[in-house]
């Protein structure tokens, strides 16, 4: 065998695997679609009808309908989604270096208390976040949805920190001898750097603004203000039953930006580094 | 300490101030609270009446609370390391240069973008044990055993049967892999190539380079998908409820910790109590965070440090 | 040029907050007109939430001192627990009357007692099987909108193959379970085809089976009685259905049983030919079953004959929270609403009965639902039932649906069940209840003097 032939069957396994596994998670994404393209007594069959027998495309414009505000939440929302990834990548890099690229008495025990604050049950947190909130009268407004991302979450710091790790040091002394301040090292070396995890980052935001559903339901008040994840149960109702068909072509509607977005930034974050030159 | 030391811990802390001030706001007032709603019987709608310990006296004679917690130390001794490993093997695959390689990261990282009420809906099918994907898969092979061994061994019953439950929400806790897979590429294309070019000329094979050059040089990112991976399961709520349909699945075998905690603060009007099991949990989670740091402190290399 | 640039970096990051803030107003507590704006939540989603939204509309159109403000979501519990905690709670809520008991001895509404005599309120204008839910420890703490009772549907189609008369449902359990035999066919494998009956189809009064075995699970007042005879008698009851039918073909049945609503709902698909469900039934049909689906509603059978006519009366009802900004106009809105009028139109736009003592003979004739009479007839009957008014009750019901989850595998005895059940939920119970009675001077003084 030469080295010719080895590394394509190398190749010819590697797609096998990839397609096999690719075949199991494409299964929700392309159900979802599917039965957005139903007649609703087709949705749901058990085992699953993959092709429908008519395709209704029209399901699409009559879900956008029944929404009502469709557009109005998909504002709220986008709005809601840039204000939290700029809060979360800006203060998360801040703090992420401070806890990696200098060093501080007792900065890795203060650390711990980074993780610690992602280990407590969120249902025992609410009632005191909801009076916190209450008290700055920001109940029933955006605010207790986007402010605290200004705050550094616990996870973002912890990722950005182990990616800001990974850097050499060598590269902070060089510029240390170089007379370079810390804000000039985190703004022009580190994070140029880092930019695959920064974007990785703000790809998690935005899909976590995008998808959360609680925080909305606890805090706004008017119907008006309510994001897409919160407005798609305008299809479903306890006792007339759950509208499949408008539910999974809105789902569809509100996914498609998301998987678009992740399919063209994929590049940022993957290749990132290959493209600016990287270190080596 | 010396001038210098002040000088970069005021530094430090500069840089870190907004999470300091989250922290306090954020996370320190609402634990402090909820440790002393642990000491009180609160009911949410009403003022909470102090009861001391009680609470935590309940707590040991409560079977359902042992038997929430005893599952979900099952689960994560699974579904942590499984996940990891799966991960990070795609991440390895998905990192070739292959053409097409976009769409596949794409395909792999769908299922964590589609809603919870669709995911549901589609586990239950997927782990049914008459006609669920899996099974079908499964029985084939069964068959196949039968008919060697003459054994009568049938596919399981997965989400209806004890037994298999917490191996079926494993499964499909697997789906979600997408973004620990996703943290892992980004931490792939931290490796320089010229390492992998020397290991080349070494005559390592792709084996040893995954081995003794990327794994060392992403362990700082395998440390952290462990550790989120170990938070996140010790916590694992949404799966299980969607799957269950707000249920506890058959004999009580997928009540978790977290939805104990959540039937306890919203359902039976006892926050007190759900407090307490919450504070647990939490040292339960530090304890295990700790130890997991603590024992990977050498096996994680940081370039930075 | 760095100092620029850091300068740049956190001048953004302020300008964004600020932009925040600048763009974002402080809710308003009147309108433009000046009106001022009652906060009404209700827990409706769908079709439900559009019935309420045109009353609301309508009010709002006829008004000159008030704008009330709707807002549906369907998880609403967790919202009102949260914004009462917070002290900031709406001026109206809607939530299930089985909520009640808690909601008030928790102190966390205000009593309508005094509101109702004002507006001449009286009980005699409502179904007395629905106003004594509102009631708890003798004061008024809610005004009705759309009730449900629970009763048997049966396949019409399914009793004729077996020979049965289509027409004729069951009265009793005996007859019920003969019935039972007639239908249920296996096929060669053993395996279910279709099933007269099963207590888990789909199972969502786990902890109300006592009351079509003539009894309950407290003593009214102070005792949880879980193990009671009638209790006993229907877990003896879903226990036999492993012994009858195998707990292995029964789990494999129950494996097959799709969602509820889609076409997969075993009733729907002529799997199961008898089920306990309610008026909503209706909706569900209409959507999901086949065209020729032919059903019947009767009342569920009971054990004993003099028992038939029994079943579980639910309401859903809208409550004025404690720390309301504005009770007396969120009265005057309730009061509107609780116009036989507004009451019908929104019973018939939620397809439910009318909770009022008097229906106008135009109601059943616009209602669609060919059936509504005999749900409505359920909860006029004197055998009509409600939830006991314990303040476990959530618990105490999921920990019947584990109870019966086990009977129907097999896994475990009713007597052993049931003790394990008492055991865990008269501790809870006694501890609520305990609590209770060390605050209810103080309640039950503060709500007369209201």
């Amino acid at each position: 065998m030469t080295a010719r032939t080895a590394k394509r069957v190398q190749t010819l396994c590697i797609y096998t695997a990839l397609v096999l596994g690719a075949v199991v998670f494409v299964i929700p994404f392309a159900w979802m679609i599917s039965t957005s393209l139903k007649p609703l007594n087709e949705t749901m069959s058990l085992p699953p009808r993959w092709i429908p027998s008519v395709v209704q495309w029209q399901n699409y414009p009559e879900a956008i309908e029944q929404m009502k505000l469709f557009w109005r939440y998909t504002g709220n929302t986008l709005y809601l989604c840039a204000m939290t990834v700029i809060g979360t990548v800006a203060s998360s890099a801040l703090a992420a270096y401070g806890f990696s690229r200098i060093e501080w008495r007792g900065r890795d025990k203060v650390f711990i208390l980074v993780l610690a604050t992602m280990m407590i049950p969120f249902p025992v947190i609410m009632v005191p976040l909801y009076t916190l909130f209450r008290e700055l009268g920001w109940i029933g407004g955006f605010k207790p949805l986007w402010v605290p991302s200004f705050f550094a979450g616990a996870f973002n710091v912890f990722l950005l920190r182990q990616f800001f790790l990974t850097l050499p040091k060598e590269l902070s002394e060089a510029a240390r001898i170089d007379g370079a301040s810390e804000w000039q090292i985190f703004l022009h070396i580190i994070l140029p750097l880092a930019k695959p995890a920064l974007i990785v980052v703000a790809l998690f935001q935005f899909m976590a603004t995008w998808n959360d559903f609680l925080g909305p339901l606890i805090y706004l008040t008017d119907q008006s203000d309510f994001t897409l994840a919160l407005g798609l149960q305008a299809y479903q109702s306890k006792e007339g039953g759950t509208d499949w068909h408008y539910l999974m072509a809105a789902s569809t509607l509100v996914v498609l930006p998301v998987v678009i977005l992740f399919f063209f930034t994929q590049r940022y974050f993957v290749e990132g580094i290959a493209a600016t030159g990287g270190k080596s | 300490m010396t001038k210098y030391e002040k000088r970069r811990l005021r530094l430090g802390l500069l840089f870190i101030s907004p999470w300091i001030a989250g922290f306090i706001l954020l996370s320190l007032y609402p634990l402090l609270s909820s440790a002393y709603f642990s000491l009180t019987d609160y009911s949410v709608l009403s003022k909470p009446v102090f009861t001391g310990l009680d609470n935590y006296h309940m707590l040991m004679e409560d079977k359902l609370f042992w038997q929430s917690i005893w599952n979900t130390v099952f689960f994560a001794a699974l579904s942590v390391p499984i996940n990891l490993i799966t991960a990070i093997f795609l991440a390895v695959l998905l990192n070739f240069n292959l053409p097409g390689k976009k769409v596949f990261r794409t395909l792999y990282f769908l299922p964590s973008l589609v809603p919870m009420v669709c995911l549901g809906v589609l586990w239950q099918w997927m782990l049914n044990g008459q006609i669920g994907l899996i099974n079908q898969m499964l029985s084939p092979f069964c068959e196949a055993v039968n008919a060697v061994l003459g054994t009568a061994i049938s596919p399981p019953n997965w989400l209806a049967d004890p037994a298999y439950a917490k191996l079926g929400l494993v499964l499909a806790s697997m789906w979600g892999v997408g973004n620990a897979t996703v943290i892992f590429l980004a931490g792939l294309q931290d490796v320089p190539r010229s390492l992998y070019e020397a290991a080349e000329l070494d005559g390592c094979n792709f084996w040893q380079k995954t081995r003794h050059v990327t794994l060392p040089i992403i362990s700082p990112v395998i440390y952290f998908n462990g550790i989120m991976g170990l938070i996140g399961s010790f916590q694992v709520f949404a799966v299980p409820y969607v799957m269950t349909n707000g249920g506890e699945g058959p004999g009580r075998s997928l009540l978790f910790t977290a939805t104990y905690i959540f039937n306890k603060g919203f359902q039976a009007w006892s926050m007190g109590y759900a407090c307490a099991i919450a504070l647990i949990l939490f040292l339960i989670i530090l304890t295990l965070t700790l130890l997991a740091t603590y024992a990977s402190e050498r096996h994680v290399y940081y370039a930075g440090k | 040029m760095t100092s620029t640039r850091l300068g740049l970096f956190g001048l953004f990051f302020l300008s964004v907050i600020l932009f925040g803030f600048w763009l974002e107003e402080e809710n308003p507590h009147k309108t433009e007109d000046g009106r001022i704006i009652i906060e009404y939540w209700d827990k409706w989603s769908g079709a439900e939430r559009e019935a309420m939204q045109e009353l609301v509309d309508e009010f709002n159109r006829s008004q000159d001192e008030i704008y009330v403000k709707f807002l549906s979501v369907s998880n609403i519990t967790r919202k009102i627990m949260l914004a009462t905690a917070g002290g900031m709670p709406p001026d109206l809520a809607g939530v299930w009357a089985a909520d009640l008991p808690v909601f008030a001895t928790q102190g966390a509404l205000t009593p309508l007692d005094a509101y109702a005599l004002e507006y001449g309120i009286a009980p005699s204008d409502y179904l007395p099987s629905i106003w004594r839910q509102l009631v708890v420890h003798d004061h008024l703490w809610g005004l009705p909108t759309t009730p449900a009772t629970n009763a048997l549907h049966w396949n019409k189609d399914l009793f004729r193959q077996a020979g049965l008369d289509p027409e004729r449902p069951p009265h009793t359990i005996a007859e019920l379970e003969a019935y039972n035999e007639r239908i249920t066919q296996f096929d060669d494998q053993g395996r279910i085809l279709v099933l007269g009956h099963l207590p888990t189809e789909p199972g969502w009064w786990s902890a109300n089976w006592s009351f079509w075995f003539g009894g309950d699970v407290w003593n009214g007042h102070d005792t949880l009685t879980a193990d009671s005879e009638a209790n006993r008698a229907a877990m003896n009851w879903i226990a036999s259905y492993p012994e009858r039918f195998g707990p292995k073909p029964l789990l494999g049945f129950r494996q097959l049983s799709g969602v509820f609503a889609s076409p997969e709902n075993p009733f729907f698909r002529g799997r199961v030919a008898m089920v306990l469900q309610g008026p909503w039934m209706y909706n569900f049909i209409q959507n999901f079953a086949p065209e020729d689906f032919n059903w019947g509603v009767a009342p569920f059978p009971a054990l004993r004959l003099e028992d038939y006519g029994t079943s579980l009366v639910e309401t859903d009802c809208i409550v004025i929270p404690r720390g309301a900004q504005h009770p007396e106009l969120a009265m005057a809105f309730l009061d509107w609403l609780q116009q036989p009028e507004q009451l019908e139109r929104l019973c018939l736009g939620q397809l439910k009965f009318s909770p009022l003592a008097e229906v106008s003979p135009d109601f059943y004739r616009k209602h669609p639902n060919p059936h509504i009479r005999i749900y409505r007839e359920l909860a006029e009957s004197p055998l009509a039932r409600s939830r006991p008014q314990i303040l476990t009750f959530n618990e105490f019901s999921s920990d019947m649906g584990s109870v019966i989850d086990n009977l129907v595998r097999g896994e475990q005895s009713p007597a052993e069940a049931l003790q394990e059940l008492q055991a865990r939920q008269a501790a809870l119970f006694d501890r609520k209840h305990t609590q209770w009675e060390k605050v209810s001077n103080a309640r039950l003084k503060e709500w007369s003097s209201q």
